[in-house]
């Protein structure tokens, strides 16, 4: 009686566990605040179980960006009618109208001890920026109740970047590339039957060009100023830490708590708390709320003022390079129709001390199969 | 501040280890539901979410290796 007790309990189990087909339509709307960036991106995801041992998942979003961001222009009020020394500039804002299609492929393979192997191809396309992305990621358990893994990934990019003269204002153009290899190595533990925690290292490492081609700095404001491209330096190495923990608080909710540490040779070091909530109220609805932190310290070669650059090798007024901290408030609910069918809505509020403020608002449904 | 994350990091890991109970896999259920899950409900809006911050702020990693790429600029 109780060795059957025991084999219906792992069959449950191991049916939770184990992944479901599905296909699932997601429609994804961002707007910051004074009209300046809005994103619709439609997604489409559906996974696959291809007997036991191996699935298959496919996404593909569409992202439709337009608006304008905060860069140094020429000031019309001033009489400057080009880049060139013949008048001021202001902080104003740059219009831009963009989409962007990405595809992404992801098998895992499981091999006769359960360990894991996920292959990933990504590719994201837009009108001047190109990425392909290779991942190998392989994850091993350690013990044969599956209580503790270990994984190591590995990921490769390659990326073409079209540029703008904005140096000259000729409107020539140029093709640029740039590579990013990045390695992450971790630990999954269970602690018990209702926690769990998973720390990861990694590192990222790039180079070529990584300097952002819409953003704009003036140099010589004193003397012959004129607005060029900004330029950063063509290597960057990053490090950090990642840590999660989730737990059942009680039967019905779960909570989540993240913790990573950034560091880089740019200077740019920062820390970023999230906390996750969700209540299941009943089979039927299910409520999410969340809390996340992030501060950073600014790159070593940015300054947001007008008159500070003059012949500086490195520099740049892009202010997502600054000194900031931001907030994000995050509310949601899900409602499951019956086994098959899903539908969820979601919403954010993201805050940052440079004075950005965005909605995130997310809506869709999931098929079961 | 890394010196300070690396003190506080040598207890939390100790602490942790000491919390550790060995889980047989029939007592998994709950460590199994939906909203026990680190990707959370719906794994496509954590990838948008990703794809948000990676474009509003300096940092980045930490998200998983396959098929974490944003592949956005």
């Amino acid at each position: 009686m109780q060795l059957s007790k025991i084999t219906a309990s792992c069959i449950m189990a191991s049916a939770l566990l184990q992944a479901e087909n599905y296909v699932s339509v997601e429609y994804l709307q961002y707007d910051e605040s004074d009209s300046r960036v809005s994103v619709k991106a439609p997604s489409i995801s559906a996974s696959y179980d291809i007997g036991t041992d191996y699935t298959i998942k496919a996404d593909f979003v569409h992202d439709s960006v337009s608006g304008a961001t905060p860069s140094y222009l020429p000031d019309s009020g001033s009489g400057a009618s080009s880049r060139t020394n013949s008048g001021d500039y202001t902080h104003g804002k740059q219009e831009f109208d963009e989409k962007r299609n990405a595809y992404s492929l992801l098998l895992t393979t499981r091999f006769e001890n359960r360990d894991e192997l996920y292959t990933g191809v990504d590719y994201s396309r837009e009108s001047d920026f190109d990425s392909k992305t290779l991942s190998l990621e392989y994850m091993h358990y350690t013990d044969a109740s599956h209580n503790r893994s270990l994984s190591l990934g590995v990921a490769y990019s390659y990326n073409e970047i079209l540029l703008y003269d904005y140096d000259t204002g000729s409107g020539a153009t140029a093709k640029e590339t740039s590579q990013s290899i990045s390695v992450q190595a971790g630990v999954t533990q269970v602690l018990n039957a209702k926690s769990s925690v998973k720390i990861a290292g990694f590192m990222a490492s790039d180079d070529g060009y990584l300097t952002n081609p819409h953003s704009l700095i003036v140099r010589d404001y004193q003397t012959d100023s004129r607005l060029v491209n900004e330029i950063r330096p063509d290597t960057r190495l990053g490090y950090g830490l990642d840590i999660k923990y989730i737990t059942m608080l009680n039967d019905d909710i779960s909570y989540q708590l993240g913790y990573r540490f950034y560091n880089d040779d740019w200077d740019i070091s920062s820390h970023t708390i999230n906390n996750d909530f969700y209540y299941k109220l009943n089979k039927k609805f299910t409520f999410g709320a969340g809390l996340r932190y992030y501060t950073q310290t600014q790159a070593d070669f940015y300054n947001g003022s007008k008159d500070f650059f003059t012949n500086e090798v490195v520099a740049s007024s892009d202010e997502r390079l600054s000194d900031f901290d931001a907030f994000t408030y995050k509310l949601s609910v899900d409602f499951r129709q019956n086994d098959k069918i899903s539908y969820n809505l979601g919403g954010q509020f993201y805050t940052q001390s440079t004075g950005l403020d965005a909605t995130m608002l997310t809506t869709g449904i999931k098929y079961r199969y | 501040m890394i010196k300070l994350s690396l003190l506080l990091s040598v207890p939390l890991f100790f602490m942790g280890c000491s919390m550790i109970e060995a889980v047989k896999p029939w007592e998994k259920e709950t460590l199994a539901i939906d909203i026990m899950q680190y990707e959370g409900l719906h794994p496509e809006v954590k990838k948008f979410e990703a794809h948000v911050y990676f474009s509003k702020e300096a940092s980045r990693g930490g998200g998983g290796i396959a098929g974490g790429g944003c592949g956005c600029n």
